[in-house]
């Protein structure tokens, strides 16, 4: 077991932190597009418009910002599998019992009924639920948004008996979906990354990828415990 | 001795001027008094002027006139006008000849809308719905083109003109169309990318026509079965039968309304999961920092 502790270890390389910079980017630049369609028929909506350079325009933002998130979604496929690839690959996000027991937990220490935070992994249920969401947002949003895209070449993929129900179905989940993600981002992702004292004003992780020691051993104990062994004492 | 010389010269003038007034008398001679006449009769002489038919005499329109004060101003509506003026006439308030007068310099819009099912409606079972040409287009002293943003039948307006009829629940009932016509466009990727000013939406008339308006069941009509390819293929190059029978303005179907209401709940449950927890986390970082001192937070 090596000895020396890092002050600082590396959470996202350089490929994962271009990957969030080009998805937040074209969410933001879908999010605001859409919101004036959206919501047409309140009042700022046509001026929030022309401020994006008019209807046309704001529509080619959206598709073009669509299409680079999609891509930047299959991009993130092939880079886990390539991760996995060059071994040491764990199923760090991946959704365990664990993390029910864990959010449980939490709220019992919320209600101050328990005295410490849960153990939490490299990845808590929080953060589980923030990454898992965006392919959720990719399925219903991404696929519906891409079949509105296109809407005479995938009409003939749907059969006849479903014409009069699927696009009323694909344009609601498009926009509520979309407005739960917005939402979403704005309360849970905004407040755990942005507002939380100990990270106010910012996680600065997206940019440098690395995060202190201490902060590791605080939230991530278990993931602190796997990489330095019994440095730690266990309380 | 000078009053008397004002009277004589006033005199004289009317004289002189009396017989030309008999001819055609412009349009100052009758705002001399509609202008700041109160009421329906009331005629807004620098709106009138801006209009496009500000440069035309009252008379053109106002062919036949009535009452003392119009006396020797009466002529003679042509034929078209005269058969629209007594189609017209048990609905027209003030002047049925003057509101039929559009035929006049419009016979071709007269002849599609004669042929329409709104001038059906009105000239054949003179029914007292039905659209005259003010209808849609206000009143004619006021009128813009359709390409000035204050036109009632611009492109980003047609549609509240339209819904003044089609969006009544009585209408829709004794016509048999959809009663959520208005509010089915206005909710769809059409309705709203014209509210926001998008160029190439379509408005209802981009799909339906105009003055030569059908019945969506009558087989000339561009929304009625086969035509409904070639309109929807107007814009969306290639379309299909199985693509144009997406809209259809008829109310939600059921498993819309219940995909819907379960993306409601889920999205209203996932809100309200999340407003807690960070909530219940503000609290607990307080209190963690008021009484639990040097404990979780070093």
């Amino acid at each position: 077991m090596n000895n020396a502790i890092p002050n600082e270890i590396e959470r996202f390389d350089l490929s994962a932190r271009i990957q969030h910079i080009v998805l937040f980017t074209s969410f933001l630049l879908l999010a605001f597009t859409g919101w004036g369609l959206k919501y047409a028929y309140q009042d700022p909506a046509s001026a929030w418009i022309s401020f994006w350079g008019g209807a046309k325009m704001a529509g080619l933002i959206h598709r073009i910002a669509g299409i680079t998130m999609l891509l930047d979604f299959i991009y993130h496929q092939f880079y886990l599998v390539n991760q996995a690839r060059k071994g040491g690959f764990r199923l760090s996000l991946v959704p365990m019992p664990k993390d029910v027991i864990d959010a449980f937990h939490n709220f019992m220490y919320f209600f101050g009924l328990r005295k410490e935070k849960p153990y939490f992994a490299k990845f808590n249920y929080m953060q589980k639920f923030d990454y898992w969401a965006v392919y959720w947002g990719m399925v219903i949003i991404g696929a519906s948004g891409f079949f509105l895209t296109f809407p005479v070449t995938v009409s003939s993929i749907f059969p006849m008996w479903s014409v009069q129900w699927i696009w009323d179905v694909l344009f609601t989940m498009h926009s509520d979906e979309a407005l739960l993600a917005i939402v979403f981002i704005l309360i849970f992702h905004f407040y755990n990354e942005h507002l939380r004292p100990d990270v106010f004003p910012m996680n600065w992780m997206w940019l440098t990828g690395r995060m202190p020691i201490e902060q590791l051993k605080h939230h991530h104990p278990a993931e602190y415990d796997y990489l330095f062994g019994d440095k730690s004492k266990k309380k | 001795m000078r009053n008397w010389l004002n009277a004589v010269l006033l005199l004289l003038s009317t004289v002189v001027l009396v017989p030309a007034a008999n001819a055609a008398p412009d349009a100052a001679t009758c705002l001399g008094c509609h202008g700041s006449m109160e009421g329906a009769v009331n005629v807004n002489q620098e709106k009138y002027s801006k209009s496009v038919h500000g440069s035309l005499d009252c008379s053109m329109c106002h062919v036949t006139l009535k009452g003392a004060q119009h006396q020797g101003f009466s002529g003679k509506a042509d034929k078209a006008t005269q058969s629209l003026a007594a189609a017209i006439g048990s609905k027209s308030k003030v002047d049925p000849v003057a509101q039929a007068a559009c035929a006049q310099c419009h016979p071709d819009s007269y002849e599609s809308y004669k042929a329409s099912v709104h001038g059906q409606n009105v000239m054949v079972k003179k029914s007292s719905d039905g659209p005259v040409c003010t209808s849609c287009h206000g009143t004619p002293h006021y009128i813009q083109t359709k390409t000035n943003k204050e036109s009632a039948v611009n492109r980003f307006n047609v549609v509240q003109a339209c819904g003044k009829c089609h969006e009544e629940k009585h209408m829709a009932e004794k016509y048999g169309f959809s009663p959520l016509v208005m509010e089915r466009y206005l909710e769809s990727f059409h309705g709203r990318k014209l509210k926001v000013g998008h160029a190439g939406a379509p408005s209802c008339a981009d799909c339906h026509g105009s003055h030569g308006i059908k019945s969506a069941k009558d087989p000339s009509s561009p929304v009625s079965g086969q035509n409904k390819i070639a309109t929807c293929g107007k814009c969306h190059k290639g379309a299909t039968p199985k693509f144009v029978a997406a809209i259809t303005h008829k109310p939600l179907h059921p498993i819309a309304h219940f995909a819907e209401l379960a993306l409601i709940v889920l999205t209203m449950g996932t809100f309200a999961f999340i407003c807690i927890h960070v909530l219940l986390d503000i609290f607990a970082d307080i209190r963690d920092r008021l009484f639990r001192k040097g404990g979780k937070h070093e």
